[in-house]
């Protein structure tokens, strides 16, 4: 059978009317921010340079393409039609008459489709994971940072340590399946995801401790939420069914936290250590406060400018990450269509086809770019204030 | 002061500014910087530019530079030096003239200077550069020059890096380095605002000496009057981007023509000013913003002696006043204004308070702290800072009483105790009739922490930037436990706004939106929240503009007068000392060295310290003669402490004191009679010697010029 194929540019206008939904709301969002720029804080002062206008386009861009994926993506990103086996782009696929509008990889599915659907899995777990190392690393460095002396010399030699690890061989180790079996990485998940029940919970008692009606209210529905959450992530006992997560992924989650949260343990604890000698700690001191609320609510709130442009970056070392392991076909299934995986299939037949390795690079490469624009946005916009 | 080198020189102007506008053009548009400044500056003559921050006088001396960074750009006039115009120079000749004929001395030494670099090297890299000599040239130039900035060992000196010298010594290198090119004009940004006082006495007595050896001319950049009195020829006044008068130190300091200057000197303590009987004056409102100027005259809003279609009519030019040479002020009304009377709303004398029982007793405190060796590892031998060795004083209800020291004098470690942030080695703290040396802020009750409280001295550090003011203020009552719920807080709260004399909707405002004044009226609120019985006050007005000074001042003392609170006012300012405090307290390396009521203080005997700090504290007074006693060196390091007498390394008294007794004891307590007391060895008939070291001279009564002209 003869496979029909469109034109370069008819591709190219196939793409941009695929991404239909993304415009629209892209549309609505970035008139929408950029109109009401002046009542929006840092977020709407990033649309005052061009640099934080194509940051935050290229970051809203992927975002909206995880959540429209169904509807943007022609094919299932898992199904095969062996007729189009490392068909061209624009290969026409005879049956439904949809196209390849990036032709198909070698086992025959849609690079488009499956480019599309791989958003989704970075996008779910690159912030996330990215949060709870803030989590981590925000609850271990405040008090390093406040009480210095040996609690700081303890967890410094424990972040130094992981810092030290070959990230690598840590995630070898981590997501081979010799050690999946094993309770460790459960273990660590139970951990890690203790901290932001931990954090939230001792930041409404440290803050609401005189106001007993408020601190019932936000402490219990922390730890109602906190325990649905963590009995569905950790030991896949959600009752109601909704939370739960593929122990593949949990996996690459924990090993994620865990090699980016002493980055944040360190840039907190040296932002801590400068905070914490201003006046209004002091003042603070002196009226009696304990220690955990100055860490919180003195110290935290004035640390934010410089964890968030951290996050940004983060989130997109995490991107890269992400790719790695999926290059290395650790964690994720093989026939997962995330970037990185895709990426190591096709760059096994570059030589005959480069079209099946271009869409996920490409989409990895802008994505990071786009935060990284973000991020150096947002530190311009904090420089100034 | 200088006529001599004046007339001997006198040709033409070093300097001259004709109208010159400086702008910052940023993303919210053009923002006027400097507006119409003119000035002249002739050979072996000192013009002081003084003015409060945002006036526009550090971006003159940086016009005068073009150092305008990328923003920054002159709009209009022009600067003629020697003759040339500096606007038609080219890049290459502006460098050849920045750093050679006309240098910059910084007011931060240690970011003037590099700190890779050896001291010596950087000092010959001027006359490498400008003059083009042989390094050994170089060399014996730099060595001569740094003794002729007077510092000890200039050999060792050269070979030093900046970190490895005081802030004092690197001062001298960086004033060394500027002279080094022997520059027709020396730019002084406020050379002095980061040093000590006994330091900063040094310094200037050396820039003044060092005018007249070299015959430069200088810009002396400043916020403080009494150091322009003591340094220049001529002054200009600035407020808000324009000069707004200018004369001989002489005609501007007793016959000013602006409203402006004389609310300056109305607002800032001078000797014969009495916080009951003759409170000081402040500026009414604010500064206005850049891009908010009125009309007309600048400082209308302000001015008492506004008149509606005359001050805001047109823009106001530089007008000369009849009679006084070289004398103009940018006033349309100050010929018909009455320059000796109050402006309404000055406060009358008020009833002295009287001093009730003790509330405060402090009984031989010490506090050492242990530093160096490792937390984990161990080892290291730690050595021992005492940072307070027996403190004994008392403060009484509703009494002032100021800790008077420089830095590292251990006031500040005084206040951490007092408060509960450290607790005390040994020795006895009582509040009340309650022992609280020995228990930390977060052992101490409700009653206790709230009875003894605080007002920082960095308004912009005060107030934690990421909380509204209001909130601030409801969580300290919260703490104190003041109030039942939420809403009685709440009118606590705009109670306590009302006290401080900060309108109400300003609980809704973050921090960033209040200026340096408003935000140190909340933190005296936030102090005054728990009823305090005794608020430490660590230099609560040192980093505000002076006609903020004067109010915060006043405002603080008012709630004090009607709460009955005792303050301790942690100062190095004796000028606001003596304004203000009931009793003072003199501390140097964590002694007190002095202490007693303000008269005691204030007059002989001396303890020789006290002396010198007296001397070396600026006075905006031209009626005011002073002996001038400057200070060797710098004030010793807490963690290496001399033997026997903490001051013995800079006193000049030393050789009084027979037997090298000063070295080896640690001089006993002495009583001069009506609780004054004096930590000496000195023998009575030096105490007896001792001569005041401030006088009104020529037989004028205090307040007998136009400054307070009510006596």
């Amino acid at each position: 059978m003869q496979i029909e194929y469109i034109g370069g540019f008819q591709v190219f206008l196939g793409v941009l009317a695929r991404f239909w939904p993304v415009w629209a709301a892209l549309a609505i969002v970035l008139v929408a921010s950029f109109n009401f720029r002046k009542h929006l804080g840092l977020y709407g002062q990033l649309f005052d340079s061009g640099v934080g206008i194509a940051g935050v386009f290229i970051c809203l861009f992927w975002m909206f393409t995880a959540i429209f994926a169904t509807r943007i993506a022609p094919f299932d990103p898992l199904s095969q039609i062996p007729v189009m086996k490392d068909a061209l782009p624009g290969a026409i696929e005879p049956t439904s008459k949809q196209i390849y509008l990036f032709g198909g990889d070698k086992l025959a599915r849609d690079v488009f489709s499956r480019m599309v659907f791989g958003s989704q899995i970075v996008l779910i777990i690159a912030p996330a994971a990215t949060a709870f190392a803030l989590m981590v690393g925000i609850t271990l460095g405040l008090p390093a940072g406040y009480y210095g002396g040996r609690i700081d010399a303890f967890l410094s030699f424990l972040a130094n340590l992981v810092l030290a690890f070959p990230v690598i061989l840590l995630f070898y180790l981590l997501v081979t399946p010799g050690i999946m079996d094993t309770p460790i990485p459960y273990a660590m998940a139970g951990v890690f995801f203790l901290f932001p029940i931990i954090f939230f919970v001792t930041l409404f008692y440290t803050r609401f401790k005189a106001r007993p009606e408020r601190l019932y209210l936000l402490v219990g529905l922390t730890l109602v939420l906190g325990g649905w959450v963590y009995a569905g992530l950790v030991f896949d006992a959600d009752p109601l069914g909704i939370v739960s997560i593929d122990p593949n992924q949990l996996n690459i989650f924990v090993a994620v936290v865990f090699a980016s949260s002493p980055g944040v343990f360190r840039i907190v604890r040296g932002l801590t250590m400068d905070i914490k000698t201003r006046d209004y700690v002091a003042a603070a001191q002196t009226r009696g406060e304990s220690p955990w609320y100055i860490m919180l609510w003195e110290i935290l709130p004035n640390a934010r400018g410089p964890l968030i442009v951290d996050a940004c970056l983060r989130i997109g070392y995490t991107t890269i990450l992400l790719g790695t392991l999926g290059y290395f076909g650790l964690g994720l299934a093989p026939e997962s269509p995330d970037w990185g995986t895709a990426i190591k299939d096709a760059s096994r037949l570059l030589r005959s086809f480069i079209h099946p390795a271009l869409p996920p690079t490409i989409a990895l490469m802008s994505f990071v770019l786009g935060l990284n624009l973000l991020a150096d946005a947002l530190r311009e916009q904090s420089m100034k204030d | 002061m200088n006529e001599t080198v004046r007339n001997a020189t006198a040709r033409e102007p070093i300097l001259e500014i004709e109208n010159l506008s400086i702008s910052f053009f940023t993303r919210a548009g053009e923002i006027p910087a400097v507006m119409d400044f003119s000035c002249t500056v002739m050979p072996g003559e000192a013009m002081g530019i003084v003015g409060e921050s945002g006036c526009g006088k550090s971006t003159v001396s940086l016009g005068i530079m073009r150092d305008l960074s990328n923003i920054g750009k002159i709009v209009g006039g022009r600067i003629l030096f020697q003759g040339k115009d500096m606007g038609e120079m080219s890049e290459a000749e502006l460098r050849a003239v920045r750093g050679n004929k006309i240098a910059m001395i910084y007011q931060e030494p240690m970011a003037s200077l590099n700190p890779a670099m050896k001291i010596g090297k950087q000092l010959m890299e001027v006359p490498l550069i400008h003059d083009k000599v042989s390094k050994e040239e170089a060399y014996s130039r730099a060595l001569d020059m740094v003794r002729a900035v007077k510092l000890p060992d200039p050999e060792r000196m050269m070979r030093s890096f900046p970190h490895q010298l005081s802030g004092g010594q690197q001062q001298r290198i960086v004033i060394a380095m500027a002279l080094l090119s022997k520059p027709a004009l020396l730019l002084l940004d406020e050379p002095t605002t980061a040093l000590d006082v006994t330091v900063e006495a040094g310094i200037v007595q050396l820039v003044k000496g060092l005018g007249k050896q070299f015959g430069t001319s200088m810009i002396f950049v400043s916020h403080n009057l009494g150091l322009i009195l003591e340094t220049c020829d001529r002054i200009t006044v600035m407020y808000s981007g324009e000069a707004v008068e200018t004369g001989s130190i002489k005609d501007v300091f007793d016959r000013m023509r602006h409203p402006y200057t004389q609310g300056l000197f109305r607002s800032i303590p001078l000797p014969g000013a009495d916080k009951n009987e003759r409170p000081l004056v402040a500026i009414p409102g604010q500064l206005p913003l850049p891009h908010q100027r009125p009309k007309g005259c600048n400082f209308g809003p302000r001015c008492h002696h506004f008149v509606e279609g005359l001050c805001n009519a047109a823009e106001i030019p530089m007008i000369p006043v009849a009679g006084h040479d070289g004398h103009f002020s940018r006033c349309v009304r100050f010929n018909e204004i009455d320059w000796a009377a109050l402006p309404p709303g000055a406060k009358a004398a008020q009833e002295p308070v009287k001093p009730g029982t003790p509330v405060l007793k402090i009984d031989d405190l010490k506090k050492y702290y242990r530093v160096g060796g490792n937390e984990v590892f161990g080892g290291g031998e730690g050595r021992v800072v005492k940072a307070n060795e027996t403190i004994s004083f008392e403060a009484r209800e509703s009494e002032t009483v100021a800790i008077v020291g420089e830095s590292g004098c251990g006031k500040s470690t005084l206040a951490k105790v007092l408060l509960g942030l450290e607790t005390a080695s040994s020795g006895k703290v009582v509040l009340g009739n309650k022992e609280i040396q020995s228990t930390g802020i977060e052992a101490r009750d409700v009653e206790t922490v709230s009875s003894i409280q605080m007002v920082f001295q960095n308004p912009f550090d005060t107030l934690n930037p990421s909380h509204s003011v209001g909130s601030q203020i409801i969580r300290t009552l919260e703490k104190f436990k003041v109030g039942r719920n939420a809403a009685e807080r709440k009118q606590r709260m705009l109670e306590l706004l009302d006290l401080v004399k900060l309108p109400r909707p300003f609980a809704e405002r973050m921090p960033r939106q209040l200026s340096g004044g408003q935000k140190q009226r909340i933190g005296v609120a936030r102090a005054f929240a728990g009823n305090a019985r005794v608020v430490v006050a660590d230099e609560p007005v040192s980093a505000l503009d002076v006609s903020v000074q004067a109010a915060v001042t006043e405002l603080l003392m008012d709630i004090q007068r009607k709460s009955k609170t005792t303050m301790l006012f942690i100062s190095h300012d004796l000028s606001v000392v003596r304004y203000i405090a009931d009793r003072v307290v003199v501390m140097y390396l964590g002694h007190i060295v002095e202490q007693g009521t303000t008269d005691q203080i204030f007059s002989p005997p001396y303890h020789p310290y006290t002396e010198a700090l007296l001397s070396a504290i600026p006075i905006a007074d031209t009626s005011v003669v002073k002996k001038h006693i400057v200070l060797e060196g710098d004030i010793p390091s807490a963690m290496n402490p001399p033997s026997g007498c903490p001051f013995q390394t800079r006193c000049r008294y030393k050789s009084q004191v027979p037997g090298n007794l000063c070295e080896r004891e640690v001089p006993p307590v002495r009583d001069m009679g009506g609780g004054h007391q004096i930590k000496c060895h000195l023998p009575q008939s030096a105490f007896d010697a001792m001569e005041p070291v401030i006088s009104l001279g020529k037989g004028a009564a205090p307040g007998a010029h136009d400054i307070t002209p009510e006596a």
